[in-house]
């Protein structure tokens, strides 16, 4: 028990990756569209154990309160608007007719892209464990005060992209009001 | 404790999932899932990257890159609505008036 306990504990990561991974190719499978948005839902979460598993503690927090309190329920209110309504077209095809030569692209693409990247991906000088280096990050220790520290990091140092981002986020709010509103005002 | 190899490993192939369900899925709503898919495996490795030197840089990107994210998601789904309520439907085949 103990040692099944420390292996877990070992490769938390690549259990997180292998259901993200497992959740992902559900999302693209599934046939109905509640569906896929549940496996969209059960890979952001093991995305956001993998994030909790490199350290980044508020990343991962804000991904579970990001996508599966945000984002999710966004999905589901529009599959729910839009797929609900009729349910006729379930027995129709799922993959779009150039799904025949689009795979078989995507499949060579990925072969062409570890080929081209095997020593980064797999080569010996990728394979020591990540580790932190302290004191690279101006006297804060980026796993043990995790949140000061990608505080000061958006504050301090990345402030006006932060901004920017707040302009955007504004703009696509007015967009989205605009673009989903009916005609008659 | 996680490798580079394995981080990078798993990036690539939700990188490469999402890249298939945006080009093979007919549904505009699968379409943005994708989307979103790659962008996370995006953040994966801005904080592998983050991790590797110590630094935070990464992470505070891989926040941003979550705004965008959200962001576009917004965007997206008001233009799927948009869509069904002027053409009544939500399938990328069925979307062809470019076409010559």
């Amino acid at each position: 028990m103990e040692a099944l306990l420390a292996s877990i504990a070992k490769n938390i990561f690549v259990i997180f990756g292998l259901l993200a991974v497992g959740g992902a190719t559900a999302m693209v499978a599934s046939r109905s569209a509640v569906h896929s948005v549940l496996a969209f839902l059960f890979a952001m979460l093991n995305i956001a154990g993998c994030f909790l598993a490199l350290g980044a503690e508020f990343l991962g927090m804000a991904q579970i309160l990001v996508y599966a309190g945000g984002i999710v329920v966004l999905f589901l209110f529009v599959v729910m608007l839009v797929e609900m309504a009729k349910g006729k077209e379930t027995n129709k095809a799922v993959f779009t007719a150039q799904a025949k030569v689009a795979a078989p692209v995507v499949v060579a693409g990925a072969f062409a892209f570890l080929a081209v990247f095997k020593d980064t991906v797999f080569g010996a000088s990728a394979a020591q464990a990540l580790t932190l280096k302290p004191g690279l990050a101006e006297g804060l220790d980026v796993a043990r005060n995790n949140a000061q520290a990608v505080s000061r990091g958006l504050f301090a140092d990345y402030l006006l992209p932060f901004e920017v981002l707040s302009v955007i986020l504004l703009v696509a709010l007015v967009g989205a009001v605009v673009l989903a509103k009916t005609e008659r005002v | 404790m996680a490798t580079m190899n394995a981080v990078l490993f798993f990036s690539f192939l939700l990188f490469a999932i999402g890249c298939a369900g945006m080009l093979v899925r007919r549904n505009a709503l699968v379409m943005l899932m994708s989307a979103e898919l790659m962008l996370n495996a995006a953040n994966l490795n801005l904080i592998a990257f983050a991790r590797h030197s110590g630094t935070v840089t990464g992470q505070a990107f891989a926040l941003l890159v979550m705004g965008f994210a959200a962001a576009e998601v917004a965007v997206g789904l008001a233009l799927v609505v948009a869509l069904y309520r002027r053409k009544d439907t939500v399938n990328a085949d069925d979307l062809n008036l470019l076409k010559g």
